[in-house]
């Protein structure tokens, strides 16, 4: 039975980070439409950001990740303003080379200042709680109420404030937006600086469990657009249920069946899910 | 544009005239492809960062003398990112636009990949890599420059079955390189009358987290359990076995490196009863010593194996060179053995005493173990 739960745990572990990953990006998709293949470059920028401020100027855990949270925000913004605002016109397809683009120059940058070693970010919850035999290290932990903690901050702010409520309204209809008076580069800039945020909080409760590399932001990202096309692109519980759904067939697949076929059983989910809902389990507009 | 010129022209000539490049009226291209981005990049620099070692010794001695002409050495260095491909058309630029005669390559798919073409092509072949079967395929043209692992296999076994217990989980990873590695081992091991309980190796680049895969091999109530890879992940692996309650001993694969384990999981401690390779900054040889400082200074961190191997390989290469007289790879090859008889002392960092027929360095097999939460080299009988 304690296997059992240990392998929710850490399907949940697994779920909460995808998610809060998955989430920044399905916001901007949803209401931008650009696949923004820098988000795990933000990802990894958030983790050496966070590793910085604690290791080089000594500060606590939670300020780390606030300052962490703001500077790949104004990053991800800068990044709207700089790059994809003046391509708005532009084809699809230059979105995604000028993604591809900055996931390129950030992890070059990074890896001009601080080389390519494996760092370690320790983090004050390095503690592990045992009951009855189940093995609860504390930052897991963390992880998951971290995780539901900001999943919930980001329904009610979307739900309950004006600022938010103009995003659902962009993604929901853009003309329609438009004829109320919503600002769109506004609402462009904060989505992006949402999304750079979760992102780097995703990377600063992850990275002390795990090692802070240039490269670190690949695999995680192409979980994330595995759980975004699962859930439905552009769709915030889509991308929750995605998460969750990839996280928990990796621990059980990975635990009961091999390691090795833990990707076969995701993705195989991934074709029945889709020859089912072809647009994904939360198709657009179930906002 | 005039200045540009103008500036052009001064350094040139500040360079010229300052540097030792006076002396050495040629350059020898010398070739590098391994991984400079993506997750093995690490790895790819330390290799590159001992070979420029060895580049700068041989610069600022006045170049390299190899008959009538004294060459100063230029290392080229290309990316593959770990791909075998890759590697393959860097190899081929290399050759076709520098005109290298050598070109190292740190990973075994790199090394088949180049074998397939570089008796055509002419170059040889300076392989960093453990695996045997880079040897046993008898390429005239490669030489493989760490021991082969074979050697390692007995050796660790035979220690943790004597100290920890007959049940091994193997739980190490899955590319190439440990593929076989756990082949070997599951194999000694079973001849030696162990028993594997659990098979569960961990893939690297495709993982976030390791914790389910080590958790299904702690399960099955192993005494021990084998590991490896790169040595940081390989580090995680060890503390997350630590913390699902894992009190056995560890057979730690060749790749990874029991100083570098500890950086990750914060001490020793958790790495108790592990067995591996020795690290370079165990060796209590002065050569080692003074090579662990100069890396000291110039990097801020301990070398690891990476680096020092191929600082010693690129000196048997020159050292090699010199005697052939010539660069043609196939009497270079032929001079190696020589080369490393005649090496000087200080760049003989691991004590290497010749190469075998089909281009392998001989290395005498060493053994660490962690006991009371400390390296301690083991004597190994052949």
């Amino acid at each position: 039975m304690n296997l059992l739960f240990q392998q929710v745990l850490n399907g949940l572990t697994l779920g909460s980070i995808y998610g809060l990953v998955a989430l920044g990006l399905t916001l901007v998709y949803g209401i931008l439409h650009i696949p923004n293949f820098a988000h795990g470059a933000l990802y990894m920028v958030g983790a050496f950001a966070s590793y910085f401020f604690m290791t080089d100027l000594g500060l606590h855990y939670w300020i780390a990740m606030l300052l962490s949270g703001g500077v790949v925000a104004v990053l991800a913004m800068l990044c709207e303003r700089l790059v994809f605002h003046p391509l708005r016109n532009a084809p699809p397809i230059h979105d995604k080379i000028a993604a591809i683009g900055i996931l390129l120059f950030l992890e070059a940058v990074v890896q001009m200042f601080w080389g390519s070693d494996f760092r370690r970010m320790a983090s004050p919850f390095g503690g592990i709680l045992r009951f009855d035999g189940l093995i609860i290290p504390e930052q897991r932990l963390l992880i998951i109420v971290g995780a539901f903690t900001l999943m919930l901050a980001l329904h009610l702010f979307l739900r309950k404030t004006m600022l938010g409520s103009t995003i659902i309204a962009m993604a929901q209809s853009r003309e329609g937006a438009f004829l109320v008076g919503i600002d769109a580069n506004r609402v462009a800039m904060l989505t992006f600086a949402i999304s750079g945020m979760l992102a780097a909080f995703a990377a600063t409760l992850y990275a002390p469990i795990n090692l802070v590399y240039p490269a670190m932001g690949h695999l995680v990202i192409m979980k994330a657009f595995v759980i975004i096309v699962l859930g439905g692109m552009g769709s915030i519980p889509g991308a929750i249920v995605g998460a969750m759904i990839l996280g928990f067939a990796e621990s059980f697949g990975g635990f009961y069946l091999s390691s090795d076929y833990k990707d076969i059983i995701a993705f195989s989910l991934l074709v029945v899910i889709l020859s089912f809902r072809p647009t994904g389990l939360f198709a657009k507009g179930a906002h | 544009m005039k200045n540009l010129k103008a500036l052009a022209v001064a350094t040139a000539l500040a360079l010229g005239i300052g540097g030792p490049a006076l002396a050495a009226d040629k350059t020898l291209h010398i070739g590098f492809t391994g991984p400079l981005s993506g997750g093995a990049a690490l790895y790819g620099e330390n290799t590159l960062s001992g070979l420029r070692m060895a580049v700068e010794d041989v610069n600022e001695a006045g170049g390299l003398k190899i008959g009538e002409d004294t060459y100063q050495v230029e290392l080229i260095s290309l990316d593959d990112k770990y791909s075998p491909s890759q590697a393959a058309t860097n190899a081929k630029r290399l050759v076709k636009e520098s005109g290298v005669e050598a070109v190292f390559v740190p990973h075994t798919g790199g090394v088949f990949a180049l074998q397939d073409f570089n008796v055509d092509d002419d170059f040889l072949i300076m392989a960093y890599t453990s695996v045997p079967s880079v040897t046993a395929q008898k390429n005239p043209l490669t030489v493989r420059i760490p021991p082969e692992f074979s050697n390692y296999v007995d050796s660790f076994s035979d220690y943790a079955l004597e100290h920890y217990g007959k049940r091994l989980g193997v739980a190490g990873a899955t590319h190439e390189y440990a593929k076989i590695w756990t082949d070997m081992i599951t194999e000694a091991w079973k001849e030696k009358g162990g028993e594997i309980v659990a098979s569960n190796p961990m893939d690297y680049n495709k993982s976030t987290d390791f914790y389910t895969g080590v958790s299904r091999v702690i399960a099955e109530g192993p005494d021990v359990m084998f590991v490896g890879g790169a040595s940081e992940p390989t580090g995680l692996v060890i503390q997350q076995a630590r913390q699902l309650g894992f009190g056995g001993g560890f057979i730690v694969m060749d790749q990874a490196k029991l100083d570098e384990i500890a950086e990750v999981t914060g001490g020793l401690d958790m790495l108790e009863g592990a067995v591996g390779v020795v690290p370079l900054s165990e060796y209590d040889s002065e050569v080692a010593q003074a090579f662990v400082d100069r890396y000291k200074q110039a990097h801020g961190k301990v070398p690891g194996s990476e680096a020092a191997y191929n600082y010693l390989a690129f000196h048997v290469l020159a050292k090699a060179m010199q005697l052939a007289g010539s660069t043609e790879p196939k009497a270079v090859r032929a001079k190696m053995g020589e080369a490393i008889a005649a090496l000087e002392p200080k760049y003989n960092l691991y004590a290497i005493q010749g190469i075998t027929e089909d281009g392998g360095f001989i290395t005498p097999t060493t053994m660490a173990v962690v006991e009371d939460g400390k390296i301690v080299r083991k004597r190994v009988e052949e």
